[in-house]
């Protein structure tokens, strides 16, 4: 449909990949070098971006070194920054390949982009991981509203243009990981723990649901878990996680504001005894 | 969550009670400690100027007066074991634990903060090692360790002090030069870690919530840690520098015991709310 | 009882229509196995932007009302669609929209803190919710935490990058489960379930790029279709008017931005006897154009709509604007401009869609128009249903039963003219036991979908239709899929390590990533906004060639460990089949009905084709078979779809104007 029909001609560059692979779990990693053409300049066709240079590698898999080899196993989704599948770390650090242009990264010939697989979870092969424990967390947390079933019960509790604001910018996190991968204090588990740094993610998700009417019922279910090994007082305020979230989501805030309910939630706990 | 697990190590049933002592610990004592103390020792410098003491080493002759103070206190000895070397001992400990959790990325993830975070935990750790050779040479008389085996004298606080950091009373010996710089970064690296971490302290604890109250609460912090790291520079650069002979001049005349017939001569020109202290020391 | 016990129901596919489905069974008590090939929080549900419909207060007051709800979305696809079940979602839409709102949805908000509301395609009334410009993304999330929090309580199993390759129907064509690969460890196996549930989305992938996820290949239904379950509208698939060109996919810039104002031209000039015709400079920086040298192409034909008539009709504007020569710098490109909004408006609406245009294209949108074109968007088609229409539905079809539009009906108290909540098979396919909800089912949308009716389509599904899931499995508790012998799944399992070891052993040289650009570039060309007999024709010539190519594949990965190589080359052989189905059921439709425009049948033609194609496979002729089916039009008689036009010379109902400034 929406294919090329610029006026300005596009031309093509070389852009050389270096992709750190892996055949499995614990099985090693090895590098390998990719030249991909890509076009730039063509208005209208859009831009190529690290997604689009993947595919291309999985049509000709084969290295500068003439060799063949097998397509790149990478995780990816939406391919417009919304779901949060194609996380990866480019030229270092880690974001999503899809919103990765390369006229950015690689604007002339010959220049190059590394590709590794995030870090901080089990790597399954090549760029692609598991995030289960990232999920797990969030049941950790009871990151959910406990409503009363989904018959029909009327409208949810109301709120202000204010907090919803707030709650909205908090509910954008889509649970890719960049946060955690860019946090020192969040390490790999082979094996999940369930006692491991929730990291930033859900963090700021507990704040998510402790700011709802009907989801703060559940507050203090999470402010345990949050106040216990593995929540918020692992943060070492190193603060990358905000820098790092490619939604922007204020997570030093969350951090904090659920530093200053689980401060709260413990006086309480110590005086109340409950 | 409360229930008592008893696959739960000590450290993970009291996991955020520890945290939260942890924290509190580097500002109440050890901070507050930390600010009173280099605001002592500075006076090696600021005594200078004041003018109190005409005719001799100011900062040598204030020092002396505060250090005279300090050890009137009574039970200094608890003083010192309760509210500073168990303290520190705790938060240090604690701390390399903590510390060792994390792995830092300031080679890929080159932010300000997280700069701050990895110099958090290296000054941590060279700072309990400054601490701890400070404290053994100067405290418990591990002389050994000390340039020219010198024995610090709370008598004569300034001038065994400058000998402390030089290695010989005019100029420096090679071992002297070598502490009088592990004192430069070791104090630098202390107030450092301390600054950052009442900022980070209020994060924690959940003072500063937003960003503005964060930034905000980030230049108090920074303003606190440069009057501290002019204090602190001040006070080893005082001492490194110091004339010994005017020093010891100095301290004689004040005196920690010595002198008493100078006393008098003090309680003229010195309109001082340590004085009751000189006189507790006669 | 013993049986009960062991009862569950298998839910394919994790977005929307899926998890809506999962919550409302295991609520019921019924444990279910969900499957999908990403995890469920990653589905393509995120993408949705603009909002979901529903009548409510304010636009109630102002006239509008269910019924209308039910009527634009009628009107909107042409009469194409059965009208019980799109009656039935109208009705439920409000009930829809209390249920995410207690589930914590942040839809924007008022000042007074109740739901904010905006103007979408195809109606007059502000009658859409939204939260910003990720309104998918958010309802997706809502959705799947009361999944998780199921799954906590056990009575939830995920079963993430696990692919769907077969149902398991036995002897007696009732479905007993599925037979899935695990997309790591690549085991293949067998799961029992009472009931299975598709909910597998769309096919954008046949089309190649399109805004579609890249697991949106329709692979899920193919298998099902090859399989005997026959296939609805393929031929009708939806090309959204505004989206961004890209080198690997077409993102969606969402219709809110013009339901919020956004405003579609071109530059142009008038020429002496006032026509419009291609701007020498169209390549000109837009913010210099000047007022007079700008066509507002959507605006001046649809005096009433302007901007927000309905997909199908702005998107033929739009490229026939293109293939004229108004096209930006002369491209295929128009301006959508939202320059004239303030950037807070912008922001709180709109934010999702701004910052993908700012990542992806590199401009903002709050100071330069957006450079848009279409792109292929959603399947109105998918797998055939059938449903029981409730008690009045026949009566006021056969006029026993007066319906009063003029009357104010109490939502509860209106006739019952939508689905029988007490019946099994609502949205089930024509096998036993095996339904389709959301994208995936054909019903609802007919030959054009309204905008932000699609998240509410998919999570009536799985609401309304989950009760009669929950219905059919507790109807075989005494024979329930846990007693049925071991030997079909056993088949099932060999059979789909048969066609993976065929994959892995060929050796013909073929790529099946060129097979699937080729295909999309393809099915773009011959069948998106404008079609003909003749290129139909061809293209299913070059769709013969494909698969002959497709026999010959040789896969570059033949390990067993996470071969995605594996996974998308099956899946190709699977979007063939449905390309096939597209083509011929565009080919066997002589009309222009929706979004299926045929320049050799320019006009709609209700005495042959008011009727739902029904594509069946043969497995001799490994083809569609079509053929046509009368569509239940008993509460609304078809009307000529002009949306105002004005050269049409049509004079516009009643509402046109009714509600243009108060809405």
């Amino acid at each position: 449909m929406a294919s090329s029909n610029g006026t300005v001609q596009a031309t093509t560059r070389t852009v050389r990949f270096r992709i750190e692979r892996s055949d499995g779990p614990g099985r090693g990693t090895r590098w390998e070098i990719f030249d991909v053409p890509v076009a730039s300049g063509g208005e209208g066709s859009g831009s190529a971006n690290v997604i689009s240079c993947l595919q291309w590698i999985a049509a000709h898999p084969v290295t500068v070194e003439g060799r063949e080899t097998t397509p790149i196993t990478f995780d990816c989704g939406c391919l417009e920054e919304v779901c949060g599948a194609c996380t990866m770390v480019i030229n270092g650090k880690v974001r999503q390949a899809c919103s990765c242009l390369i006229d950015d990264y690689a604007p002339n010939e010959g220049d190059e982009i590394t590709l590794e697989a995030m870090s901080k979870f089990p790597t399954v092969k090549d760029l692609f991981v598991d995030r289960t424990r990232l999920f797990n967390d969030l049941k950790r947390i009871k990151g959910w509203v406990p409503i009363d079933g989904s018959y029909n019960l009327g409208a949810g509790p109301r709120e202000t243009p204010d907090t919803q604001q707030v709650r909205y910018k908090l509910s954008e996190c889509m649970s890719c990981g960049c946060c955690l991968e860019a946090c020192p204090q969040y390490t790999l588990e082979v094996e999940p723990s369930g006692k491991g740094f929730v990291g930033a993610a859900v963090i700021s998700q507990a704040r998510y649901f402790n700011e709802h009417g009907t989801g703060s019922t559940l507050k203090k279910d999470r402010l345990d878990v949050m106040s216990g090994v593995g929540g918020v007082s692992d943060c070492g305020n190193a603060q990358n996680c905000a820098k790092a979230c490619p939604k922007e989501i204020p997570l030093t805030e969350s951090i904090a504001a659920i530093g200053r309910s689980t401060t709260f939630h413990r006086i309480k706990q110590f005086f109340s005894g409950k | 969550m409360n229930t008592v697990n008893e696959n739960e190590s000590f450290l993970e049933r009291h996991h955020y009670l520890l945290r939260r002592l942890h924290s509190l610990s580097g500002i109440v004592p050890i901070g507050t400690f930390l600010m009173i103390h280099l605001t002592t020792n500075s006076s090696i410098v600021w005594g200078l100027m004041d003018g109190k003491y005409p005719n001799m080493h100011g900062g040598a002759a204030t020092y002396q007066h505060e250090v005279n103070f300090i050890h009137s206190l009574p039970l200094l000895l608890l003083i010192e074991i309760f509210g500073l070397w168990l303290p520190i001992a705790f938060h240090a400990g604690l701390g390399v634990v903590y510390a060792l959790s994390g792995s830092n990325n300031v080679r890929r993830y080159k932010y300000q903060a997280n700069w701050r975070y990895a110099l958090q935990r290296l000054s941590g750790y060279i700072g309990v090692l400054f601490l701890f050779y400070h404290v053994a040479t100067l405290r418990w008389g591990w002389t050994f360790l000390m340039p020219g085996n010198t024995k610090w004298d709370s008598e004569f606080a300034a001038s065994t002090m400058a000998l402390a950091l030089r290695g010989e009373t005019d100029g420096f010996t090679a071992v002297g030069m070598a502490v009088a710089l592990f004192y430069m970064v070791g104090v630098s690296l202390l107030v450092f870690h301390m600054a950052n971490g009442v900022w980070t302290a209020a994060i924690t604890w959940g003072l500063t919530v937003t960003e503005t109250a964060q930034k905000r609460w980030g230049y108090v912090c920074a303003g606190l840690g440069a009057g501290l790291m002019a204090a602190a520079w001040a006070s080893v650069i005082g001492f490194a520098t110091l004339d010994y002979d005017k020093a010891r001049e100095a301290e004689e005349y004040i005196g920690g015991g010595h002198g008493s017939q100078i006393l008098e001569a003090e309680n003229e020109s010195v309109r001082h709310s340590g004085a009751a202290g000189s006189e507790a020391v006669r | 009882m013993s049986g009960s016990d062991r009862q569950r129901v298998l839910v394919v596919g994790g977005g929307l229509a899926g998890l809506a489905a999962t919550i409302r069974i295991a609520e019921a008590g019924i444990p279910v196995d969900l499957f999908s090939l990403v995890p469920v929080k990653r589905s393509h549900s995120v993408c949705a932007q603009g909002g979901i419909n529903a009548c409510n207060e304010v636009a109630r007051q102002q006239g509008y009302s269910e019924y209308e709800h039910f009527d634009e979305t009628v009107y909107g696809g042409d009469f194409l669609q059965h009208q019980p079940p799109v009656y039935e979602m109208a009705h439920w839409a409000p009930k829809v929209i209390d249920l995410l709102d207690r589930m914590g949805v942040p839809f924007n908000r008022t000042a007074e803190g109740q739901r904010q509301l905006r103007l979408f395609g195809g109606s007059l009334y502000k009658r859409t919710h939204f939260a910003g410009a990720t309104t998918g993304q958010q309802l997706m999330y809502a959705l799947d935490e009361q999944v998780r929090r199921y799954e906590a309580e056990g009575r939830v199993n995920k079963y993430e990058f696990w692919e769907f390759l077969r149902p398991v129907i036995d002897e007696d064509g009732r479905t007993q489960g599925i037979i899935a690969q695990d997309m790591r460890t690549m085991q293949i196996r067998g799961f029992r379930g009472d009931a299975v549930v598709m909910a597998t989305g769309g096919c954008g992938l046949v089309f190649g790029k399109s805004t579609n996820s890249v697991m949106c290949t329709g692979a899920a239904a193919a298998r099902c279709y090859k399989l005997g379950v026959q296939y609805g509208n393929p031929e009708f698939v939806q090309v959204h008017p505004t989206a961004i060109p890209g080198a690997d996919k077409l993102r969606l810039m969402s219709e809110s931005a013009r339901g919020e104002g956004g405003r579609v031209w071109v530059p142009a000039k008038k020429n002496s006897s006032g026509q419009w015709e291609p701007h020498p400079n169209s390549g000109m920086d837009p913010r210099q154009v000047p007022q007079d040298e700008r066509w507002y192409i959507l605006e001046e034909k649809y005096p009433a709509y302007g901007n927000i008539v309905p997909r199908d009709i702005a998107t033929r504007e739009i490229f026939s604007a293109c293939m004229d020569g108004f096209g930006v710098g002369g491209g295929n490109m128009v301006y959508l401009d939202l320059t004239h909004k303030s950037p807070e408006f912008l922001e709180t609406r709109l934010g999702g869609i701004m910052e993908i245009y700012r990542k992806f294209v590199g401009e903002d949108p709050v100071e330069v128009p957006m450079k848009i074109f279409p792109g292929v968007h959603y399947s109105m088609g998918g797998l055939w249903t059938r449903y029981s229409a409730d008690a009045d539905y026949a009566r006021v079809k056969g006029g026993s039963m007066a319906f009063d539009l003029d009357r104010e009906w109490d939502p509860d108290e209106r006739p019952a003219c939508g689905l029988d909540p007490e019946a099994t098979d609502n949205m089930m396919t024509n096998v036993d036991g095996l339904y389709a909800f959301g994208e995936v089912n054909y019903q609802y949308h007919g030959a054009n979908r309204l905008g932000a009716n699609a998240l509410l389509s998919c999570i009536f599904d799985g609401l309304f239709c989950g009760q009669g899931v929950v219905k059919y499995v507790q109807g075989r508790s005494s024979s329930p899929a846990a007693e049925v012998s071991a030997a079909i799944f056993e088949r099932g399992e060999r059979d789909e390590e048969e066609i993976v070891r065929r994959l892995i052993d060929s050796s013909g040289g073929e790529n099946a990533y060129d097979i699937g650009r080729e295909l999309g570039e393809e099915m773009t060309a011959a069948s998106t906004v404008v079609k003909s007999g003749g290129r139909l024709e061809s293209a299913l010539v070059r769709l013969g060639e494909l698969r002959a190519r497709y026999d010959k594949l040789s896969l570059a990965d033949t390990g067993m460990w996470t071969n995605q190589n594996l996974s998308y080359s099956r899946a190709v052989g699977d979007m063939l089949l449905i390309a096939d189905a597209v083509l011929r059921g565009g080919l066997n439709r002589k009309e222009s009905r929706g979004s299926h425009y045929r320049e050799d049948f320019p006009t709609r033609d209700d005495a042959n084709y008011l009727k739902t194609t029904v594509a069946t496979y043969n497995t001799g002729t490994g083809q569609a078979d079509i053929s046509l089916e009368d569509v239940e039009i008993g509460l609304v008689e078809p009307r000529l779809r002009t949306y105002g036009a004005v050269e049409s010379g049509e004079k516009e109902e009643e509402k046109a104007t009714a509600g243009a400034s108060g809405a």
